[in-house]
């Protein structure tokens, strides 16, 4: 009596086992085509694209359906699934190939200077913002100056720092759109502000040169100096070694406060030519 | 000034920006100064700004809670303010109330804390008082309230009528209140001018530190209600030195007898020198200056140092140009810049700036910081404190007897190592001592009363700034205080408690949670004057611009002062971004040009106009309405009306 019960129970597992697996590989495979496909709808027959001068265009089944402009504002259109799984980066320049040395344009990099000192209070203040901003939230500005971009003229260079949410903190933004450079006078202010730097001193012929400026808060040399998204005129000759502070180490005069002792004063004398 | 003049007629800018805090502060904990300090705003889970914009006015502090987020914290921030602003654009909760509105939110929070039992019972059972105001008489003190009769007074404060009378939606009320009730959120409130600068200043003042201590929001880092004024050391030398015309340095009063005696005592002064009368209030002071002397006027003479008041006193044309053509008056200004106010000066005296001078500096989170001078100041351009001591030097010349102390000294007699007198009021040996040491430890004496113990300047010298209280170790160095009140950080808490109230009004070691009725602003929109008008800062400009103004940076990028309007606002009366109009009150009127969603948003029927440019002077319009307490005008709510301006009326 007992086996008897035992042996249908048994039976009734294996049955259902059976149904479960079946179900299994029925939905593997429905699941392996479905997920290949991005949910586009595909043409199912040769002939495609449809020739729109057909008078029989909407009877073609393998057209697939458009939207009329019309219909847009009414209908949710979508990215694809598949285009939502993936990171969409920005198309960026190439390197230059590993040991191709740049010859950096002195007439660029005068250019460059010129720009940079119109959108600064004074050499290493934080660059002012040359364009409107509307919206202030953190990510606004970060969608475009993380990894930077470059359109038709138009440069939006990396963040030379860390990321930092409140960037207009520092960075001073455009006036009100409905003032007119005519409307602005400039103040009454002679302040020169810190000298541009000039070749930083080696330990030895050869040496690499120490950074001349103060690094302040900026850690990513490659944001001004890098071989596409820096500054014309101002790329490292040498865009295949990316750590750059490895050789070229930061002033010890530059980024310290201020001293007067004798060895100190010598030493910032020796970066800021004063003579010139 | 008190000491040797007997006159107690000196105010600070500080009355017209922090008084209600002061007022706050010590009818709530008896002491001023937050318990709290910038360490909070590392360790809170929640930042409630009340009526302020700190992602524009104090930026730094700022982009410290938002920093963290960029290490992936979380911190929730709600904003409750009459406009949105780039503080709105970072928090994560928007409430916008009507002006005044923030009096029955904080009421609105305690109704559903006290009715839900989710208040901290422990907290306000071992270290709180009920306290209100009995009668328009009562004094900072208040009346005692015992807890069902507090309960009773809060009963009408319910989520639908705070709605009604703030705005902001029962929900969102609710949500606050939820967040105070959960004892595991860790909350900081900051407040600046919004509800400083009000009507109701002292009483939102307490309300606000009230939710806190009745929710047990206090006393361990992230929990802190948080006054964040008194930035430009308008903590260390206007409220600890006691630069108000009814205060004394640390924390005593000109009416208090005993206060008196000690100042006296540590100033080595005969008996009875310092006046026992307060003097006048900074809006009063002004309004005797420009009243004529004829008509009661009585100040004469006025010394302004560095502050701007022909640009930020409320309504001006009464309380500032009125000067004008007054034959019998003489104002004296130490100024930097040529400003709003050197242009009734009929003294100007050429300042050192701060870089230019020795100094010392107290800020919001009871931080004192020393500096030495860095640059010569140009030309004949001095320390300010030099020119009192020089003043000062010449009326003892002159003969004056308040010039000097007990035993016929003068009064800022300043020895060298070897004891031998320095002529420090001659400017070319002002330096060959150093006269900051000197006046801070005469000054250090002061402080101990109040526990707000100050280590010696020398110490300074080596620190980066030190929070007071600040105790000496038995292994001889100095410890700074960063939570007061609280026995884990708090020298001065009595062993074997865990919150002590020290200078506690009622003397049995608790803070005084406080409630008060709602009352209307002094002044609000009707049909002739439809619109509220609100003034304040933004990011560019330093209060009156006088310094930042100067960088061309900064005054390119906001280079006008404007008017903030709601578009459907402009579009009823026609109005574009950039066109002129007329912004008019009972007072006075400006012309300014509109911007329509520009820095801030205001809400319809609503106006904001920055004070800081000094061609288009908002205070002509602005009301000098003051808190009952803390004699504080309200800049942020008055009515107004915009006419646009014709063409070819330039």
């Amino acid at each position: 009596m007992n086996d008897a019960v035992h042996g249908q129970r048994a039976d009734r597992w294996r049955r259902l086992s059976n149904v479960i697996a079946a179900a299994a590989i029925a939905l593997a495979v429905v699941g392996y085509f479905i997920g290949i496909t991005d949910g586009v709808p595909r043409p199912t027959r040769a002939g495609f694209p449809v020739d729109h001068h057909s008078p029989v265009v909407e009877a073609q089944e393998n057209a697939i359906p458009s939207l009329h402009y019309r219909e847009i504002p009414e209908k949710y259109v979508r990215f694809t699934q598949q285009w939502r799984l993936q990171p969409q980066p920005l198309s960026r320049p190439e390197l230059p190939p590993y040991g191709t040395e740049l010859h950096p344009d002195p007439q660029a990099k005068l250019a460059s200077l010129r720009r940079r000192s119109q959108t600064r209070a004074f050499n290493g203040a934080p660059p002012v913002i040359p364009h409107a901003i509307e919206n202030t939230t953190d990510a606004a500005c970060y969608a475009c100056h993380s990894q930077g971009m470059q359109l038709e003229g138009l440069r939006a260079s990396i963040m030379s720092h860390a990321f930092l949410p409140n960037c207009t903190q520092c960075h001073v933004p455009p006036p009100p759109e409905f003032v007119s450079p005519e409307d602005y006078s400039p103040p009454d202010n002679a302040f020169v502000g810190m000298q541009a730097p000039v070749a930083g001193p080696r330990a030895y012929p050869g040496a690499p040169p120490t950074i001349p400026h103060a690094t302040s808060m900026r850690e990513n040399c490659l944001a001004c100096h890098g071989p596409n998204m820096g500054w014309p005129g101002m790329e490292t000759t040498h865009p295949w070694r990316m750590n750059c502070t490895q050789c070229h180490a930061p002033s010890a005069v530059l980024d310290q406060m201020p001293d007067t002792s004798p060895i100190r004063r010598a030493l910032y004398d020796s970066v800021f030519d004063v003579s010139r | 000034m008190k000491g040797g003049l007997s006159n107690n007629h000196i105010d600070p800018n500080a009355r017209l920006c922090m008084a209600s805090a002061v007022t706050g502060f010590l009818a709530t904990y008896g002491v001023d100064e937050p318990a709290g300090c910038y360490d909070d705003l590392d360790a809170c889970d929640v930042l409630i700004t009340w009526g302020n914009n700190p992602a524009e006015m104090h930026p730094v502090l700022f982009s410290r809670v938002v920093d963290r987020r960029a290490r992936g914290e979380k911190v929730i921030i709600v904003d409750i303010g009459t406009r949105r602003t780039r503080t709105t654009d970072a928090a994560n909760h928007f409430l916008l109330m009507k002006p005044h509105g923030d009096v029955p939110i904080a009421l609105g929070i305690m109704h559903l804390l006290v009715k839900d039992k989710t208040y901290d019972d422990r907290f306000v059972q071992n270290y709180c008082n009920f306290r209100h105001w009995a009668s328009a008489e009562s004094a900072l003190q208040g009346e005692p309230l015992a807890f069902d009769e507090f309960q009773q007074r809060l009963e009408k404060y319910t989520p639908a009528y705070v709605e009604e009378l703030s705005g902001v939606p029962a929900d969102q009320i609710r949500m606050l209140a939820e967040m105070f009730a959960d004892p595991n959120l860790k909350i900081t409130s900051l407040w600046c001018m919004g509800m400083n600068q009000h009507t109701m200043g002292t009483a939102i003042n307490t309300l606000v530190h009230g939710v806190h201590l009745l929710s047990g929001h206090f006393g361990t880092p992230g929990d802190a209600p948080t006054s964040l004024t008194g930035q430009p050391s308008a903590c260390g030398t206007v409220r600890e030195v006691g630069t108000l015309a009814h205060a004394l340095p640390g924390g005593r009063l000109v009416a208090n007898e005993e206060h008196r005696r000690q100042c006296e005592e540590f100033w080595n002064l005969p008996p009875g020198r310092i006046n026992p009368i307060p003097g006048y209030h900074t809006v009063k002071m002004f309004d005797q200056f420009t009243k004529p002397s004829a008509e009661g006027g009585d100040i004469d003479t006025l010394w302004v140092q560095v502050t701007n008041p022909g640009q930020t006193l409320p309504n001006l044309n009464k309380l500032f140009n009125d000067k004008q053509g007054l034959e019998d008056k003489f104002l004296i200004v130490s100024e930097v810049y040529p400003t709003a106010t050197t242009q009734l000066a009929d003294l100007v005296l050429p300042a050192a700036m701060w870089v230019e001078k020795n100094g010392v500096f107290g800020n919001s989170e009871r931080r004192t910081q020393q500096w030495f001078k860095m640059v010569e100041p140009p030309g004949e351009a001095r320390d300010d404190a030099w020119m009192i001591i020089a003043v000062a030097h010449r009326l003892m010349e002159l003969g004056h007897p308040g010039m000097l102390d007990r035993d016929g000294k003068f009064i800022f007699q300043v020895l060298d190592e070897q004891g031998r007198e320095v002529p420090v009021w001659e400017f070319e040996h002002y330096y060959d001592v150093n006269v900051d040491r000197h006046l801070f430890e005469e000054y250090r004496p002061f402080t101990v009363m109040k526990h707000k113990n100050l280590a010696p300047y020398d110490e300074y010298v080596k620190a980066r700034g030190l929070r007071w209280p600040v105790v000496q170790q038995p292994d001889g160095s100095w410890r700074e205080t960063r939570f007061r009140f609280a026995a884990f950080d708090d020298p001065f808490v009595t062993e074997g408690k865990e919150f002590e109230f020290y200078h506690s009004t009622t003397g049995d070691g608790r803070a005084q949670i406080w409630v008060h009725d709602y009352q209307p602003p002094a002044e609000s929109p009707d049909e002739e004057y439809p619109f509220w008008l609100s003034t304040g800062r933004v990011l560019e400009h330093w209060h009156t611009g006088t310094m930042t103004r100067r960088i061309e940076q900064l005054a390119r990028a906001m280079p006008t002062a404007y008017v903030e309007m709601h578009p459907d606002d402009a579009r009823d009366l026609s109005l574009q971004s950039g066109q002129w109009v007329w912004v008019e009150s009972r007072r006075g009127r400006i012309k300014l040009p509109v911007w329509i969603r520009g820095r801030g948003r205001p809400p319809r029927g609503y106006l904001f106009v920055p004070f800081f440019d000094e061609s288009k002077l908002i205070n002509v319009c602005t009301l000098d309405a003051i808190d009952p307490y803390s004699k504080q005008p309200d800049f942020k709510k008055c009515a107004a009306r915009v006419i646009k301006v014709a063409e070819g009326d330039a």
